[in-house]
């Protein structure tokens, strides 16, 4: 071996150098401030173009419409850059609320029985996808395409796509309407979920695997990396980030619907790709996702303070999507 | 250098099909040919040889019109011809067949054949019995025994390729250039090949056909030119010269002058008799009953072409390819490989064949590289310790030399050398008891192959045994203690420092083996 150790100078650029890294960590990603500037530059106009805009009270109402998408993109993220994708989230959504439901109206009214039965059918449905995706070697486009369809007919056929009623206070006081420290929940859950997100991702063995299998998939291999099992636990997680926006939304709407949020497994991946995520997997970061999410979000809500048709919103929606991607893509 | 060796051919430019006189070419600061010629005659099968980067594929991709040449000239049927694009080459009638073909799996043998210009009828639809009816009766012409209607996705290589040649000759082709066909072909299916290859040149094409198996050279080639360091190092009639003297050609005598190598042996250092793996009868769908013992401290190669099954062994050992008979040892304790995190855990570390598509992480950082195979060691409860990574990684860097800005630089802005140092650090430390390394400096520059040299002498040092796949035999008698040559998926015999000490001798070795199949097991010392 050479021995050209050089001890001090190593050390020396150590400690910059992890400052450094705990800021890529953060803002991983080849352009990210292009995403910020984005962000801002959506502020500014709909704030010149509408008194309605900028007020805490607006604010709060973004982050409640976006709470849903965001919930579940931080699941998405992990997918994504797994070189995955999963397209049945919404579904997933849909059936975890009638989980949640039919559990909580069948057994003693008890919402933690609802909440074990939500988190738990989106974390079965993930796994479900995970494994057809792994083991069988179905590209995951087909697979949760498949449970896309699936999913939802199961929402639909368990009540015969009748609503299920919710009337448990403190299932709704905790999943949809309390605050926790002054912060409306479904804004709580959604901070907590990028939290474990963050810690997950950048903190944790499993994050470090994932971006190595979404990085290059045989060289994980050839590094003893459980590649099949990394991979089906992003899908399990997701699945289960499904569930929690499935209580959030029944908690809110006091009843479980099989015919909810169909499509937004799009304004998800979306949001994800906007956040910097590479399609081509290896790389992405929770915070680009957050900011994603809230594009999508500030841009729903502005064009409806504007007063835009919603034939024109869904128009200057995708128009905008496509630009920020051209703008963001590596 | 002469530009052509004894034995010569007297050229007569009247039948000459190509002509390639004088050709340079340089890849920065690299002359990678040096006033090359080469002739193909109509109907000829000539033979290319050479060792890997003596500069057969540069010349290939020229002719192809792959890269363009810096000075010399390339003349066809009289005429100086100029290539720009792989389409200017096509156009002057030369088709090359590449070992990763240009079929569509999924459209049939007639489909493929007639691929952009199908037989039409009006609105663009296709009169696909017109269409069968001129495929096979193009096949019948040159006495192909394809199937037209037969999937090419479910056909065996050996078709595939002959439907690539055959695609190739619907056209205007005059010349054919063939690049290692053979290399993962069974015997009868090379025979099947050989046989589309005389029906090529029967019809007066010529064929340029390149390989690394001697043997094949006198079963079908007329002539034979030989490369070596980029220059022409003789061409000869087939017939009128022998094994020896085309080794002589490829390996050179002044090897060591012309490259600046060294090939002295590994000095002969006293070995610790003890195993640390051994193979008994291990046999999978590409190893037939392999034997084979690593001692440690003992750096063992594995010598054989392309094909042979070196790279196998490696990849049963660490788990990639199932073990379906026969034992493998550890320390003396059987252990049955269940998957790489599995070997890692026995302390079996595989530095891989290619570095780029099962090494690196390339658009990653040189510390997430590094700490990929021990994740865990640098975790507390699942949650990682960025500052042990961090560090891990800058010992890596500083240990290793590897020339980068610091440890978190993205390794695909690092230099090969510099890449394949990162691959050995994933296994720095700790000390794997065995590490399989496969072509360990194939694009290394020569300076980062004397430092990754010093790695694993390094390595074996502190008491690990190595086993090393190399197609470069000089480099395998620069480091190996023993060398087990391998042939059809089988150890052909196990040979000591002392009985081979010249990298020429064991290329004649290895041809002969690879002409007449592997020999009676030899005992293995210890």
């Amino acid at each position: 071996m050479t021995e050209l150790t050089a001890p001090n100078v190593v050390a020396s650029s150590t400690r910059s150098d992890r400052r450094r890294k705990i800021l890529q960590n953060l803002l991983r990603g080849e352009r990210p401030y292009m995403l910020y500037i984005a962000f801002v530059i959506l502020l500014v106009v709909f704030s010149l173009s509408s008194p309605w805009f900028l007020s805490v009270d607006n604010f709060l109402n973004i982050g409640r419409q976006t709470t849903l998408v965001s919930i579940i993109a931080v699941g998405m993220t992990f997918i994504i850059i797994a070189r995955q994708i999963d397209l049945s989230v919404a579904s997933t959504l849909a059936l975890s609320g009638m989980a949640a439901a039919l559990a909580m109206s069948q057994i003693n009214n008890s919402w933690i029985v609802g909440a074990v039965a939500g988190l738990g059918t989106g974390a079965l449905v993930g796994l479900l996808n995970g494994i057809l995706t792994t083991q069988l070697s179905i590209p995951s486009f087909l697979v949760t395409l498949g449970s896309l369809s699936m999913a939802r007919g199961l929402a639909m056929m368990v009540t015969n796509t009748k609503p299920v009623i919710i009337t448990n206070e403190t299932y709704f006081a905790i999943f949809g309407e309390g605050t926790f420290l002054g912060i409306p929940v479904p804004i709580a859950w959604t901070l907590a979920a990028m939290i474990v997100g963050i810690l997950l991702l950048h903190y944790n063995v499993f994050g470090r695997r994932i971006y190595a299998v979404g990085g290059n998939p045989t060289a994980a291999l050839y590094s003893g990396i459980n590649t099949k099992r990394v991979t089906t636990a992003a899908f399990v997680l997701t699945g289960t980030l499904a569930g929690l926006a499935a209580l959030v939304l029944s908690a809110r709407s006091h009843a479980a619907r099989p015919d909810v949020v169909q499509g937004m497994e799009l304004d998800v991946i979306a949001a994800v790709i906007l956040g910097g995520c590479s399609l081509f997997g290896g790389r992405g970061y929770i915070l680009g996702t957050l900011f994603g999410s809230l594009i999508i979000g500030t841009l729903n809500n502005g064009l409806v303070l504007l007063g835009v048709s919603s034939p024109m919103q869904l128009v200057i929606k995708g128009a905008i999507i496509v630009a920020a991607v051209a703008f963001t893509k590596r | 250098m002469e530009l052509s060796g004894s034995g010569t051919a007297e050229p007569r430019p009247s039948t000459s099909l190509v002509m390639v006189s004088g050709i340079n070419k340089r890849f920065g600061g690299v002359r990678a040919l040096r006033d090359v010629n080469l002739e193909v005659r109509a109907g000829e099968v000539h033979a290319l040889l050479g060792e890997n980067g003596a500069g057969k594929s540069t010349l290939i991709k020229i002719l192809s019109g792959v890269h363009a040449h810096d000075s010399g000239t390339i003349e066809i049927a009289g005429k100086p011809v100029e290539f720009d694009s792989p389409a200017k080459s096509r156009e002057a009638g030369i088709a090359v067949v590449y070992q990763d073909l240009s079929l569509v799996e999924s459209l049939s043998v007639a489909d493929n054949l007639l691929l952009g210009r199908e037989p039409r009828a009006r609105f663009g639809f296709v009169r696909q019995r017109a269409l069968m009816a001129r495929a096979e009766a193009f096949l019948n012409e040159l006495g192909i025994p394809l199937d037209t209607r037969a999937t090419v996705g479910s056909l065996p290589f050996a078709y595939r390729q002959m439907t690539e040649i055959a695609k190739a000759l619907m056209g205007e082709v005059r010349l054919l250039i063939l690049d290692e066909p053979t290399s993962s072909l069974t015997s009868d299916e090379v025979g099947i090949l050989f046989d589309a290859i005389g029906k090529a040149t029967r019809r007066g094409v010529g064929v340029i056909y390149v390989t690394h198996r001697l043997n094949e050279v006198f079963e079908i080639s007329q002539r034979v030119t030989v490369l070596r360091d980029g220059a022409n190092a003789g061409t000869f009639v087939t017939a009128e010269t022998d094994m020896k003297r085309l080794v002589n050609a490829i390996v050179g005598t002044d090897r060591s002058a012309s490259t600046g190598r060294r090939t002295e042996p590994a000095a002969k250092r006293e070995l610790d008799l003890s195993l640390v793996l051994s193979l008994s009868g291990a046999s999978n769908d590409r190893l037939r009953a392999v034997d084979l013992s690593l001692l440690k401290g003992e750096i063992h190669g594995l010598a054989g072409l392309i094909g042979s099954g070196r790279t196998e062994i490696l990849e049963t050992v660490f788990g990639l390819r199932p073990l379906e008979s026969g034992t493998i040892e550890i320390e003396g304790r059987r252990w049955l490989p269940r998957g790489p995190a599995d070997a890692i855990e026995q302390g079996i570390a595989l530095v891989p064949e290619d570095r780029h598509v099962q090494g690196l992480v390339l658009d990653h950082s040189i510390e997430r590289n590094v700490t990929l195979p021990r994740i865990p060691h640098f975790s507390r409860w699942g949650w990682m310790q960025q500052r042990a990574a961090a560090r891990r990684a800058e010992t890596a860097v500083a240990r290793l030399a590897v020339k980068a800005p610091g440890a978190f630089s993205l390794v695909r802005t690092l230099s090969g050398g510099n890449q394949q140092k990162v691959v050995f650090g994933k296994w720095n430390d700790p000390r794997p008891r065995v590490l399989l390394l496969d072509e360990p400096t194939v694009g290394v520059d020569v300076g980062a192959r004397e430092e990754i040299y010093a790695v694993i002498r390094n390595a074996v040092r502190d008491g690990s045994g190595v086993l090393v796949v190399s197609s470069d035999l000089v480099e395998l008698i620069e480091l190996c203690d023993r060398i087990s040559v391998i042939v059809n998926g089988r150890v052909a015999r196990t040979l000591s420092r002392g009985e081979i000490d010249d990298a020429e001798e064991l290329h004649h070795l290895l041809q002969m083996y690879q002409a007449t199949g592997p020999g009676p097991l030899q005992e293995l010392p210890a």
